[in-house]
């Protein structure tokens, strides 16, 4: 690793600086001057996403000097490594499409329009600090400036009753899951004394029952982030409470973070070399799979449907985790190239959702299965995309989610966890049953009503559309977005 | 040589497409559907002429495929992996097992080609008869069209498994669309069914991919190596997935309920097609990759074969649906493809490449058939049924054409393939042979006797007004009926390149 010097002091911080600062103005800009259009902020929120995202392609450039190993910073509490130039990227581009897509929620936001988007900044500038962090007390400073971000944009929706509850829900979530990973890091940080992640690792090769328990609190608390059982109900809350575009905000920010969140600490921090956290990992891994697909079964509603959807994203986010390490040949299995592919393509399916959830908010249209039947003959591109979305999360071909979870499931074959990876794929079985159902119904049954004249605005409507073809054009750009994935895997060998 | 290089005399090399544009031929039209209106009557017509497009370029490349490989076989490597027709192009090699778009095709894979493109034009062709959710249709036969080819061409378990599980929407669509009765429980239980066969091959593909040493996800090199029980595990994950999809007994349920509840050309494809992949899957994959473990398990199959083919034939003979009929047929005929599976010899798997095709083709018949009975008399039950031959001749005539070849009468494309099996089974399962011979026959019977039953007797005054096969009609179950004859008159024409691709699967390695 290099040593601390400017540059690298540059390459960590600068996208974080720049995505706090430009909150700030957009957020002093819209007390100050209320009456300014709604288009300003989002551009300027836009620039600041945008910038963070050069920033990272900047460090990216800068690695090569380093061989590619990093540059680390602060006594190596922030590294710029290829995983954070990958996460940021990942973090700005999903924090882009929440900002470029604002305008579905602009009816319900209202005036608090300019703080949604200061709140997707700070949210996206708390990922990115998850993303550069080698270190507890960073760790725990990001997360809390994400789940707090969060939980704000949840609570902008006051005009309407649920989002309030929800997000006062989701705050006490947060906070257990907050509370449960602060006490993991404490009782990690008794047994090593040290509170540097790369260090712990070999510390902790040790581990007796004590450190176990560290762990595991670390990964719960982790695990609420990919909204993973038993920690998922503020996924399925905002899902049904929140806005389509407020919710795919929240969940794909949250998602996008959580998984570069697992693979920093559970990977680097804590090595898959330690059995106990990876059973752990391997049994919320399966839990998380087929919880949420079980559930969706009896899924009523398309808001609870896509909510359990992203659930079982996050499980198998963990099934890819458990893979982190070496295959049972002593060579790297491929978990994490798996679960940062993975992350992609999940990330942008829960966005085409939720987006397709939002133009039916704006085109005031509900989310039960008797509103959408019939709903290609209505508005047939709302239809369109609404499938592609499920069909997205549900993983069926030639979406590249299929690809993802067929990625994964090798990934735990090769790391000797064949049941973990046979728990993933009959998740995915079962949770596409509702999926192509929901489907039919959309696409198929006839329905009397009258058109629907489409009224999201034409900036959400072509971002929501992009992320939904995004899915399929992903599975003939995977090779390209695979080598950028292991590419980011290399830098925790 | 390649058939393109028989004329080719530039010198300049291109790089070859043909299978690429088989499989994605057929998807390019239905994107260009999925943007058409279809409202008025035109707009209607032009989507189905698209339609017929991509159907019609499939079949143009598929036929270019079959040609180019039957004149390979002088030189040895028609009906063999690896020929001139070969793709392959790196696609996820960042990951630690690699994957890469591999097209290629063997005597098999190039037999069922042929049999479902001529399938899909053919239903293209019958498609224009319908004008009720016309881009549905359209788009999604056309999606099933690449679909099944794909699963045939494909040489790289990721491609595979995509073409594999392609169907799901395209089916659970068309049958909620144009099905009735229980439609919605048949496309549930047949989605699961392609959805659970692919969760099994999966599985088995990444127990392949990482325990042979290969750490890749082709499907060229075979036969695999995989360290301890896993040769075993991998086999029976992919016997079972095939076997739930080729709907033998006791797993016809699903596909037998798809066929009953769909109406239409969607009950050819379903029973035509969709079982014909899973035959593909047993043969090409499961005894492909693993011949000793398909040797020794031989007799399971072959009792497996009898169950099949018993429980199929008497369940035939009590049938009065037709379309319940035509799926026992269809399912007595897959229990005759396993028998060849069970003689595991040259000879046998040979005749299930020429059985295969004569079953798509007969099956599709059948069906399209039945669709025209149902459309003139609006019924289904043969009891209802009788004296038809008086008003529609032809139709009884198209009827005894593919009643005798799925008795396996010679001259017809169900000869060679019954006759090769039999041949090649009974030395090694003389019992089982004789009983499934008796059921072949006797299915033949039960499809004479439902002839006798629908179109001979007295003229029923209902029935007066009917008429037979108009022009359209003609055409597709012409085509259907003339590759049947020409299949049968000439076998020798196809044998070359099926006997390679027999010994391909069965004896890989050598040449």
């Amino acid at each position: 690793m290099a040593d601390p010097n400017g540059t690298a002091v540059f390459a960590t911080t600068l996208p974080t600086v720049l995505l706090v600062a430009l909150a700030g103005v957009t957020a002093l800009i819209g007390w100050l001057r209320p009456g300014l259009p709604a288009s300003f902020h989002r551009w300027l929120s836009s620039i600041a996403l945008v910038g963070a995202g050069a920033a990272g392609v900047i460090t990216l450039d800068g690695l090569t000097h380093t061989h590619g190993l990093g540059l680390a910073a602060y006594a190596g509490a922030v590294v710029a490594d290829r995983l954070g130039v990958f996460a940021v990227l990942l973090l700005c581009a999903t924090g882009l499409v929440a900002v470029l897509t604002s305008g579905a929620a602009a009816h319900r936001l209202g005036p608090r329009l300019p703080a949604f988007h200061a709140l997707v900044l700070t949210a996206t500038a708390g990922g990115t600090v998850i993303a550069v962090q080698w270190e507890m007390g960073m760790l725990v400073v990001g997360l809390g400036l994400l789940v707090i971000s969060l939980v704000g944009l949840v609570a902008l929706e006051k005009t309407a009753e649920a989002p309030g509850e929800v997000a006062l829900r989701a705050l006490a979530g947060g906070g257990v899951a907050l509370a449960l990973l602060l006490y993991g890091l404490a009782i990690v940080y008794g047994a090593t004394g040290s509170t540097d992640l790369s260090a712990t690792a070999g510390l902790l090769v040790h581990a007796g029952p004590l450190e176990g328990l560290g762990l595991a609190l670390t990964v719960l608390g982790l695990a609420y982030l990919v909204g993973a059982p038993p920690l998922h109900h503020w996924v399925l809350q905002v899902a049904s409470a929140s806005s389509g575009a407020v919710a795919g905000a929240v969940v794909s920010l949250a998602a996008a973070a959580g998984g570069v969140a697992l693979v920093r600490v559970m990977v680097s921090g804590f090595s898959t070399s330690l059995r106990p956290w990876v059973v752990l990992v391997a049994v919320l891994g399966m839990a998380g799979c087929l919880y949420p697909a079980l559930l969706s079964l009896a899924a009523g509603g398309l808001r609870r449907l896509i909510g359990l959807g992203a659930c079982l994203q996050g499980g198998l986010l963990l099934t890819a985790l458990v893979a982190g390490g070496l295959g049972g040949d002593y060579k790297p299995a491929g978990g994490v190239t798996a679960l940062l592919f993975a992350l992609v393509i999940f990330v942008l399916s829960v966005q085409a959702s939720f987006q397709a959830v939002a133009r039916l908010d704006v085109d005031g249209i509900g989310t039960s299965l008797a509103d959408v039947r019939g709903l290609a003959r209505r508005s047939p591109t709302t239809a369109v995309l609404l499938c592609l979305g499920l069909a997205g999360l549900a993983g069926l071909p030639p979406l590249a989610g299929f690809v993802a979870r067929i990625l994964i499931a090798e990934s735990a074959v090769a790391a000797g966890y064949a049941w973990v990876a046979a728990a993933s794929v009959m998740a995915s079985v079962i949770y596409a049953i509702p999926a192509v159902r929901w489907m039919a119904a959309i696409l198929v049954e006839d329905d009397e009503q009258p058109a629907v004249v489409p009224e999201t605005p034409r900036l959400a409507a072509l971002v929501g559309a992009a992320c939904a073809a995004f899915g399929v054009v992903a599975t003939v750009v995977a090779g390209p977005l695979l080598y950028a994935a292991n590419q980011a895997a290399t830098a925790l060998r | 040589m390649s058939f393109l290089a028989q004329t080719a005399t530039t010198g300049v090399s291109f790089p070859t497409l043909v299978f690429t544009a088989l499989v994605w031929s057929a998807l390019v039209f239905a994107l260009v559907v999925l943007f058409l209106p279809d409202q008025t009557r035109e707009q209607r017509a032009r989507i189905k002429s698209l339609g017929t497009s991509g159907a019609s370029a499939a079949l143009f490349f598929a036929i270019w495929a079959l040609e180019s490989q039957i004149a390979d076989v002088s030189v040895g490597t028609g009906g063999r992996p690896g020929g001139d027709l070969v793709e392959q192009h790196n696609w996820l090699a960042s990951f630690p097992i690699t994957s890469s778009y591999h097209l290629d095709a063997d005597g098999l894979g190039l037999a069922l080609v042929t049999m479902v493109a001529v399938v899909f034009f053919c239903t293209a062709l019958a498609a224009w008869r319908n004008d009720r959710h016309v881009k549905l249709l359209t788009v999604s036969l056309l999606t099933l069209e690449t679909a099944a080819l794909g699963v045939l061409v494909s040489y790289d378990w990721v491609l595979f498994l995509i073409f594999w599980t392609l169907p799901v929407v395209p089916v659970y669509l068309l049958i909620r669309a144009f099905g009735h009765g229980h439609r919605a429980r048949a496309g549930v239980r047949y989605a699961a069914v392609i959805l659970v066969s692919t969760a099994l091959l999966a599985l088995a593909a990444a127990l392949i991919a990482f325990q042979s040493g290969e750490h890749s996800f082709d499907m060229g090199f075979t036969p695999v190596s995989v360290h301890g029980s896993g040769n075993q595990v991998a086999f029976w994950l992919i016997t079972g997935a095939s076997l739930l999809v080729m709907a033998v007994v006791p797993l016809h349920g699903a596909l037998l309920d798809l066929e009953e509840d769909s109406t239409g050309v969607l009950s050819v494809v379903f029973a035509a097609v969709l079982p014909s992949l899973g035959a593909y899957g047993l043969i090409h994959v499961a005894v492909g990759f693993f011949p000793t473990l398909g040797s020794r398990y031989s007799l399971l199959f072959a009792g497996l074969a009898v169950v099949t083919v018993v429980w199929a034939g008497l369940a035939a003979l009590r049938a009065d649906d037709l379309r319940q009929l035509i799926g026992h047929v269809g399912t007595v005929m897959m229990g005759v493809v396993l028998l060849g599976v069970a003689g595991h010899t040259t000879v046998s798997v040979t005749g299930i490449m020429f059985l295969l095709i004569a079953r798509g083709l007969v099956v599709a018949v059948l069906m399209l058939l039945t669709s025209a009975i149902q459309e003139r008399t609006r019924r289904v039950r043969i009891s209802q049924l009788g004296g038809l031959a008086w008003q529609t001749p032809y139709l009884a005539a198209f009827w005894l054409a593919a009643a005798l070849t799925a008795a396996g009468l010679p001259l017809l494309a169900g000869f060679s393939g019954d006759f090769l099996i039999f041949t090649g089974s009974f030395p090694a399962h003389r019992w089982a042979t004789t009983v499934v011979l008796a059921g072949t026959l006797l299915t033949g019977g039960v499809l004479l006797w439902a002839a006798q039953r629908i179109f001979l007797g007295s003229s029923r005054d209902v029935f007066v007004r009917v008429r037979d096969v108009g022009p359209l009609e003609v055409t597709f179950l012409g085509v259907l009926l003339a590759v049947i004859v020409i299949i049968g008159v000439v076998p020798g024409h196809f044998a070359g390149l099926f006997q390679n691709g027999a010994a391909y699967i069965l004896f890989p390695g050598t040449s």
